[in-house]
């Protein structure tokens, strides 16, 4: 049996999900798509269930990813049943959605959650008279506590074993739009086409002029088989259900669309005109199962958003936030993160002594340990960072902040003709290019995401701050060195802003997207709600990774040690630097500058050490290399090498991280390509710009 | 008396009366519950002309000036008896 989680945004469908399927699931992307796709099996009184947890969504027309997803699946999939599950403290849109389902599936169960929320505003509701208002199934939940959640899906699986159709009340259409309604639907009833579907809803969706209306689909790769054991039982890529178009069957009513639209009946007036009868009828129906107390105290959310969203208060509490969740990941974290290098150490000195000890090759000991282990050790080291602001992340997007920043946020973003939600992804590549990258999940329009994800690389994050301030700490001693900091951030910010202009034109986007965003009740979130997913993106995020990371570990390693036994500037890598130190000379780096710049690309912190080795330091400390580059290199050159070291590729994990997530190796290439002619550019104004004005 | 909705004040009520322009956003905003005849209040505003919080059957909506601007309201709710709850 295949049933489907369907539901707004913010319902707790993903508690329900995980409450039901536990760990067996697989989670992952729908075809060609960003958008997460959660499924679970169950076995249930002899069944297996297929249960797929659908992406959040306001409405089934097809304008967002979430939506197209959601009614693709419906439609082509055909569950035996729909989960709707609708939030009982915002019920008139959340039925708004179910009376859109109801229309396409008539097999529908509705999970009334957050009752709790909705008493606390003042809300209560019968279920009982829900049901007979609707002639649906309803089953009262909770959620976060797990209650009801079993007997919601025993009802799904009774209404699915059902011999049946249950007859579903219709959405009354005010008379005028009922005759137009029937007329298509005489028009449709003989297509043998039209049979698959329900017809009321395809003459709705005719008279709209849906696109797919008409379109014949066939799916290519296998279906969904979670049964199959090769595969990993939790994580696992997801099923890339994909369909190819096969057939397109002219329908008829072509004429009669034409004549509606000569008496003024366009396709966005059927829009509105069907949206409208049915938030009336849930209005009419309202009465009967909902009672609202007059309640004058105002609810937590009301109280909490004077002071979070208050124009005086709300910048410093966000402030606050962001500090907090940055102190946690970015800065209390280092002791996990040592701890890892730690551990990668003593790995590699036991494998080196075994390697030893069986008389191994001196370069295969060099490999493991300067190599491998080195090189991966220093990506590893960010994990537990990465997984503590995934932690955040999650807390703060389910507990409903995440939205109230983005509204904060918004009018800056603005300034840049970028969505509010792209607030927070651009300040979380402050500590990190890669969550930042992966949180531009939350942004609906996929032409925003790639913007958004294409601009985060020229936000300098923490590993790159601790090198740069280390060189600035060298070269410019004091409250001067305050002021360089300053204005490398001033540098980098302004460049985010003009190349966030530049993006929107070389990114094609039919329709700007819309900033109407919920601003959803604040709840605390379940454990499990923060955990699973922090657990999820960590795994992925190094599932995606190692391999690349591995691989350019041993590159890097190739070029800095072939051929043995010679100085660093006669190595591989040496003559790499010293044949591109005609990219470096119009910007007044020598070979040297141009090596630490190759090798940053594996991981930026890394730049350092490079420098010390090739200006001999052998202290690991950055001081003392930084202050071994003084005696080399003028201010002016550093200050141009700080703002190319800034700009350019942030790093291998980063540039992963966007090829994932934006599916496209065209915009990846354009990403990098970007990022290294702007700060070329960038390092050549500046260097000469500072040469004009006689500084040194 | 017609205005839009940007030109509410902090703490005021209207009843929306048709919203401008079509296409995604009239779509997006109709799946929101802003249809005809729905009481909307607007609750802050971002300083500095930023997005509007707005309360509409219930539950809150971030909305920016330049799209509230489409959205005309009238003060006098003459659809009230329809409309008495969905504009709660």
């Amino acid at each position: 049996m295949k049933i489907a989680l369907v539901g707004n945004p913010n319902v707790g469908k993903s508690t329900v999900f995980n409450a039901l399927t536990g760990s067996n699931q697989q989670v992952g992307n729908w075809a060609g798509k960003t958008v997460e796709r959660k499924a679970g099996t169950i076995h249930r009184d002899n069944l297996e269930i297929e249960l797929v947890d659908l992406p959040g969504t306001y409405s089934l027309t097809a304008y967002t990813q979430e939506e197209i997803v959601t009614r693709q699946y419906i439609l082509r999939e055909k569950p035996d049943v729909v989960m709707a599950m609708v939030d009982a403290s915002n019920i008139e849109r959340n039925l708004y959605l179910v009376l859109q389902i109801l229309e396409l599936a008539p097999r529908v169960v509705i999970g009334l959650n957050m009752m709790d929320l909705a008493k606390s505003s003042g809300i209560s509701l019968n279920a009982a008279e829900l049901t007979k208002a609707l002639n649906v199934s309803v089953v009262e939940i909770v959620a976060a506590k797990g209650v009801g959640i079993d007997k919601f899906l025993a009802e799904a699986v009774r209404v699915g074993l059902l011999k049946k159709d249950p007859l579903v009340r219709q959405v009354p259409y005010p008379s005028e739009l009922e005759e137009k309604i029937q007329a298509m639907e005489n028009l449709l009833k003989d297509i043998s086409w039209a049979s698959q579907y329900p017809l009321r809803w395809l003459a709705l969706k005719r008279l709209e002029r849906d696109p797919e209306i008409g379109q014949e689909w066939q799916s290519v790769s296998a279906p969904e088989s979670s049964k199959d054991k090769k595969r990993e039982t939790c994580c696992d890529s997801g099923d890339a259900l994909n369909y190819k178009l096969k057939n397109i069957i002219e329908l008829p009513g072509n004429d009669l669309l034409q004549s509606y639209e000569e008496e003024g009946w366009t396709k966005d007036h059927f829009e509105m005109a069907f949206a409208d009868a049915k938030y009336n009828y849930i209005s009419q129906i309202l009465p009967r199962f909902l009672i609202q107390e007059d309640l004058r105290k105002p609810s937590l959310t009301d109280s909490l958003d004077r002071w979070i969203l208050s124009p005086i208060w709300g910048y410093p509490v966000m402030i606050l936030v962001l500090a907090l969740v940055f102190w946690a990941s970015f800065i209390a974290s280092a002791p996990l993160g040592e701890a890892v290098s730690q551990g990668m150490a003593w790995a590699a000195d036991f494998l080196v002594s075994l390697l030893q000890w069986i008389q191994a090759p001196a370069f295969l000991t060099s490999l493991v340990r300067d190599g491998i282990f080195a090189g991966v050790g220093a990506v590893l080291a960010f994990v537990p960072q990465i997984a503590i602001f995934f932690a955040f992340f999650s807390f703060l997007q389910d507990s409903g902040y995440l939205a109230r920043a983005a509204f904060l946020g918004d009018r800056l973003m603005q300034l840049m003709g970028l969505h509010g939600k792209s607030f927070f992804s651009l300040v979380s590549s402050f500590g990190c290019n890669v969550p930042g990258i992966m949180a531009t999940r939350t942004l609906e329009d996929p032409k925003d995401r790639l913007i958004t994800m294409l601009l985060n690389p020229l936000i300098p994050c923490v590993p790159r701050l601790g090198v740069m301030s280390a060189v600035v700490a060298a070269f410019f001693p004091g409250t001067r060195g305050a002021m360089i900091m300053l204005s490398l951030l001033l540098i980098s910010m302004l460049l985010v802003m003009i190349s966030a202009l530049f993006m929107r034109k070389v990114v094609d986007q039919k329709e700007r997207s819309a900033f109407v965003m919920e601003l959803p009740l604040y709840h605390l979130p379940t454990l499990r709600n923060v955990l699973w997913p922090t657990w999820h993106k960590t795994y992925t995020f190094l599932k995606r990774a190692w391999t690349f990371i591995l691989a350019a570990s041993i590159v890097v390693w190739l070029l800095s040690s072939f051929p043995q036994g010679v100085p660093m500037n006669s190595t591989w890598a040496g003559k790499m630097g010293e044949w591109l130190e005609f990219i470096g000379k119009p910007l007044g780096f020598d070979w040297k500058i141009m090596v630490a710049i190759i090798f940053g690309f594996t991981a930026k912190e890394t730049t350092l050490s490079t420098l010390g080795i090739l200006y001999g330091v052998a202290a690991d400390a950055s001081q003392s290399i930084a202050q071994a580059m003084t005696g080399a290199m003028s201010p002016l050159r550093a200050y141009t090498f700080l703002v190319v070291y800034m700009l350019y590729i942030p790093c291998l994990a980063s540039v992963v991280t966007t090829y994932k997530e934006s599916g496209s190796l065209r915009w990846t290439a354009f990403g990098i390509a970007y990022n290294l002619i702007l700060s070329f550019i960038i390092g050549w104004i500046i260097f000469h710009g500072g040469q004009a004005m006689g500084f040194q | 008396m017609e205005r839009s909705l940007g030109e509410l004040k902090p703490g005021e009520r209207a009843c929306v009366e048709r919203i401008n322009g079509g296409g995604a956003l009239r779509r997006r905003m109709m799946d929101m519950g802003i249809v005809p005849g729905v009481e909307l209040e607007v609750v802050r505003c971002a300083p500095m002309g930023g997005p509007l919080q707005i309360r509409l059957k219930g539950y809150y909506l971030a909305m920016r000036r330049g799209e509230c601007a489409k959205i005309v309201v009238s003060g006098e709710q003459h659809k009230a008896i329809e409309h008495t709850l969905a504009s709660r």
